[in-house]
């Protein structure tokens, strides 16, 4: 059971970093809460007494998004459903609806943050990938006497290892900052034990762009969770298949080649199995999302006799 | 602690309340405005019967911080409908097709399903499910929650009359023909109040003390510092207790609260009854147990060896309950069979998982009667043993069984109604305990374990000759069901076969593993999954169809069962043929592999794939680009 001697509500950033500058030891920043309210039960850490608990929700500078520059600025406080629901974030971020019908549950994606998710730094956490392989940056701020001050770095970079990240002991993050994917198809495979509400076993994320003639790759984005301490990117893969013909054959060669990249402590086997059927299909399924078409399952067996 | 000063608007009527600054959305609804049609199941997010809507969106208000939803319109389920008002064509529907079973997940789910119909009247059943995702039932299998949620989506757009709402004619006969559930409207509408759901005035709040181990002795409890933290009324453990102490269904071997010794992780030590939930828990912290811990056994044929730690000195061996049948001559049997199988089959321990985790209240009423309502499987036996536990006449003890949000066999067990008793008496207090699912858990039975070695022999037609079962289950630190559980087992072992010799043994066993308990077949199922298995191995051995092998042994009509009883009408030929049509089957020997053109037919469920709401938007994408 969670309980705190205050709950806050800052309306502004300028509030916000006031607060958590003044914050007494042991408070928390709270952005969707879908994460740390089960986090404090019986079998993870149990009852918790928090000081403070500043909820960033209502912090207007971390609301809603930009698309600027070729860049989509997301502000700390889009959650996840907006990846499914929002036109204009759909066309741009081509794998992100995919990975948010996977996220939790639509209940749950109503409250739940892109930021949140990756502060959270869980190694299996679903919105990673899609955002590291869009070289996905995270904006930081922090008071400097009176001043807002950001800085912004690679989310490869920010993530540490499981639960650990670059973020300082004053500092809210504000936003993610991605490339936009128009002109790619995306897609996002998950596995867990089941449909809704699961933790994934491994997840993959991909981007693919194709020449006007649709038979070459013009880009493709990898990146792979829940298979070590932190999300992959898998840039030799992307490299190996740049400015390639797409055959079947080149995408279950390419397929073959993370396996031994999983590094997690447990299951490892089954997530190395996992691993090269899932970027074989997040490879297909982009590309049939920039209108190839769907294989059926004969094609499918065939690259592998 | 500072209070939230709190505005919201509330099923359209304007609310204005000082909270707790940590109170959930849930907690604020249920405990501070009573408003308990929104259940909590789980407290994680993971079931859904707490669903509401905050300014328009469904969400999980077990989730949200009650800080988020200020300012916020807020409809819960008794928002749907105005009192005395007509129920939505969603309710609705969920009545007329019987989709409210044991009524806890109906809430939550009825709020899913106006959400997705509010999102996309036109969803199609994909869709519906997808939706629906984050809201768990265990009773219904969901089929008829997903025949309403079609309904009431047609209703509303007009292409089914209203009239699909109202009940079907009524038929000759209640077998064969729809009939509505009573009690439906209550659940549809949130109304029903489950256990954790009722309130009386000066009620005290329960929290349960429990065992970090295995297996160790109780040297000393002192509850002092945790008797005088103020807002505790009283502190009770199994020195308070008046009678003689121990419920069980067959074999009374378990105190209210461990006496002396715990036997499993998780087992009640000690239990504060308090003004509020928060000072019980504080108070639970002050309790002190000095524990010496003894040698722990989690393997049922462990238990059974020679020097193994004896968890009950009544049953040295730790043998709870076994239960031989002999029936012919099974030596004899495998001596004329062509064919002899051994194999060896297990199946593990099961939760019930009940979307109501257990709950209760006790009081004394004014002529002394201790009085318990809980959502007990079996009220009468629970009463008797009370009585002797609290050394009261059976007329100062009542049970009174509240609306049981799922049971399935896991709320047989009188696990926590002692306790509560105890506490009414000893408080002069009217006293509510409510499990969280964690603590449903880690302290409730589960469906037993077992491992099954079968030996069969058969002729070369298919005709079984002889069967040799033993079944070894864990029955874990106490007694509860395991006995009738073995006799089940041991009764339905051989499935609905006519065999001439058998040998079963059943046997439960003490371990200081989490106890077994009644679950939905009481044994049957470990049985049967071990019979129907072997029984198909045996038809592939032997090249048969195994719909033929089945029905070579099948009883028949008149037929006696190894255990003597004499069978008037066996409808196992009926069920064959009616499993073999519906399963659209090829007969054949099984291991015919992708040969067979009976795979992937009708009513075949397609792998599971997400996304459906968005697929249109992705088959125009590729039209467009083709």
């Amino acid at each position: 059971m969670l309980t705190c001697d205050h709950y806050l509500m800052p309306t502004s950033l300028e509030e916000a970093l006031m607060l958590w500058r003044g914050a007494p030891s042991g408070s928390r920043l709270v952005a969707g809460a879908t994460d740390i309210l089960p986090w404090a039960r019986e079998g993870r850490a149990g009852d918790v007494h928090l000081p403070s608990l500043i909820d960033l929700s209502r912090v207007k500078e971390l609301c809603g998004y930009t698309v600027e520059a070729g860049k989509v600025r997301l502000g700390a406080n889009v959650v996840y459903q907006q990846f499914l629901e929002d036109e204009t974030l759909r066309r741009h971020l081509p794998a992100m609806p995919f990975c948010a019908i996977w996220f939790a549950d639509d209940q749950i994606r109503q409250q739940a943050t892109l930021a949140g998710n990756i502060v959270n730094a869980s190694p299996a956490g679903d919105g990673i990938p899609p955002v590291i392989a869009m070289n996905g940056e995270i904006e930081m701020a922090r008071l400097d006497g009176d001043r807002i001050v950001r800085r912004t770095m690679r989310v490869a970079e920010f993530l540490r290892g499981p639960g650990k990240t670059a973020l300082g002991p004053d500092e809210i993050v504000t936003a993610i900052i991605c490339e936009s994917m128009e002109g790619y198809g995306g897609s996002f495979q998950k596995v867990g034990q089941r449909r809704s509400l699961v933790i994934s076993s491994v997840c993959a994320a991909a981007f693919v762009k194709t020449d006007p003639s649709g038979e070459i790759f013009e880009d493709v984005r990898l990146a792979l969770g829940g298979v070590g301490p932190v999300p992959l990117r898998l840039t030799d893969i992307e490299d190996m298949l740049r400015g390639q013909r797409i055959t079947r054959q080149l995408v279950a060669d390419a397929a073959g080649l993370p396996a031994d990249r999983v590094a997690s402590r447990t299951r490892r086997d089954y997530r190395r199995a996992v691993v090269r059927g899932f970027i074989e299909a997040a490879i297909e399924d982009a590309l049939v999302a920039c209108g190839a078409p769907q294989p059926g399952p004969a094609q499918r067996e065939a690259a592998h006799v | 602690m500072s209070d939230l000063e709190l505005e919201m608007h509330i099923n359209g009527r304007a609310v204005k309340r000082r909270a707790a600054p940590h109170l959930r959305l849930l907690d604020f609804l249920r405990d501070d405005l009573n408003m308990t049609g929104t259940k909590e199941g789980c407290g994680a997010g993971e079931c859904g019967t707490c669903s509401v809507f905050v300014d328009g969106k469904l969400v999980k208000s077990c989730l949200m911080p009650v800080g988020k939803a200020n300012g916020a319109r807020i409809e819960t389920i008794e928002g749907l409908a105005p009192k005395g008002g007509d129920l939505t064509e969603v309710q609705r529907a969920f009545h007329k097709t019987g989709a409210s079973q044991c009524g806890y997940c109906i809430p939550g789910m009825v709020m899913a399903a106006t959400s997705a119909l509010r999102e996309n009247p036109d969803a199609g059943i994909e869709e519906i499910k997808e939706r629906l995702g984050g809201n768990i039932c265990r009773c219904t299998g969901y089929t008829k929650i997903f025949e309403a949620v079609e309904i009431a989506r047609d209703v509303i757009a007009g292409r089914l009359s209203a009239a699909a709402l109202e009940p079907d004619p009524a038929g000759n006969s209640f077998i064969g023909n729809n009939v509505r559930r009573l009690d439906a409207p209550s659940k549809v509408s949130g109304r029903l109040r489950y256990a954790g759901d009722m309130v009386m005035p000066d009620m005290l709040h329960m929290q349960v003390l429990r065992s970090p181990h295995p297996h160790a002795r109780i040297r000393v409890i002192d509850v002092s510092a945790a008797h005088a933290l103020p807002g505790v009324a009283c502190v009770i453990t199994a020195a308070d207790v008046p009678g003689e102490d121990g419920f069980g269904v067959f074999v009374h071997d378990q105190p209210i609260m461990a006496r002396g010794i715990v036997r499993y992780v998780g087992e009640a030590v000690a239990a504060v009854a308090a003004e509020d939930v928060l000072t019980a828990k504080e108070a639970l912290r002050l309790i002190k147990v000095e524990y010496d811990e003894l040698p722990a056994v989690f393997d049922p044929e462990d238990a059974m060896k020679i020097g193994a730690p004896v968890l009950h000195d009544y049953a040295p061996t730790n043998i709870t309950k076994h239960i031989p049948i002999r029936k012919g001559d099974v030596e004899q049997g495998f001596a004329e069979a062509d064919l002899i199988v051994e194999d060896y089959y297990e199946t593990q321990q099961v939760e019930h998982a009940y979307l109501e985790p257990e709950a209760g209240l006790a009081y004394v009423d004014h002529d002394d009667v201790v009085t318990v309502i809980s959502p007990s499987q079996n009220i009468t036996h629970h009463r008797h043993m009370l009585a002797k536990i609290i050394d009261k006449p059976i007329n100062k003890v009542r049970f009174i069984m509240s609306p049981v949000g799922g049971g399935f066999g896991g709320k047989e067990d009188m696990i926590y109604q002692g306790m509560l008793a105890l506490a009414a008496m000893k408080s002069g207090r009217p006293v509510r305990l409510v499990y969280t699912r964690e603590e449903s858990i880690i302290s409730t039975a589960k469906r037993h374990p077992a491992r099954i070695t079968y030996k069969m022999g058969l002729k070369n037609d298919g005709r079984i000759t002889a069967v040799e079962f033993k079944m070894i289950s864990d029955g874990g630190a106490y007694g509860m069901s395991t006995e009738g559980v073995m006799r089940k087992a041991a009764i339905l072992a051989c499935g609905p076969y006519d065999i001439p010799n058998v040998k079963i043994d059943t046997i439960g066993v003490y371990t200081n593993n989490t106890p077994s308990g009644a679950f939905r077949t009481f044994g049957a199922m470990q049985a049967q999954f071990a019979t129907e298995s072997h029984l198909d191995i045996c038809a592939e051995k032997l090249g048969l169809d195994p719909f033929e092998i089945r029905r070579r042994n099948m009883m028949q009509d008149g037929a006696i069962t190894h255990t003597q009883q004499t069978l008037g009408k066996v409808s196992i030929g009926t069920v064959l043929d009616a499993a073999e049509t519906a399963s659209h089957w090829e007969a054949g020997a099984p291991g015919r592999g992708e040969s067979r053109s009976d795979l992937g037919g009708e009513g075949t469920r397609a792998p599971c794939t997400l996304g459906a709401r968005f697929a249109p938007a992705v088959a125009k994408v590729k039209k467009e680009v083709a």
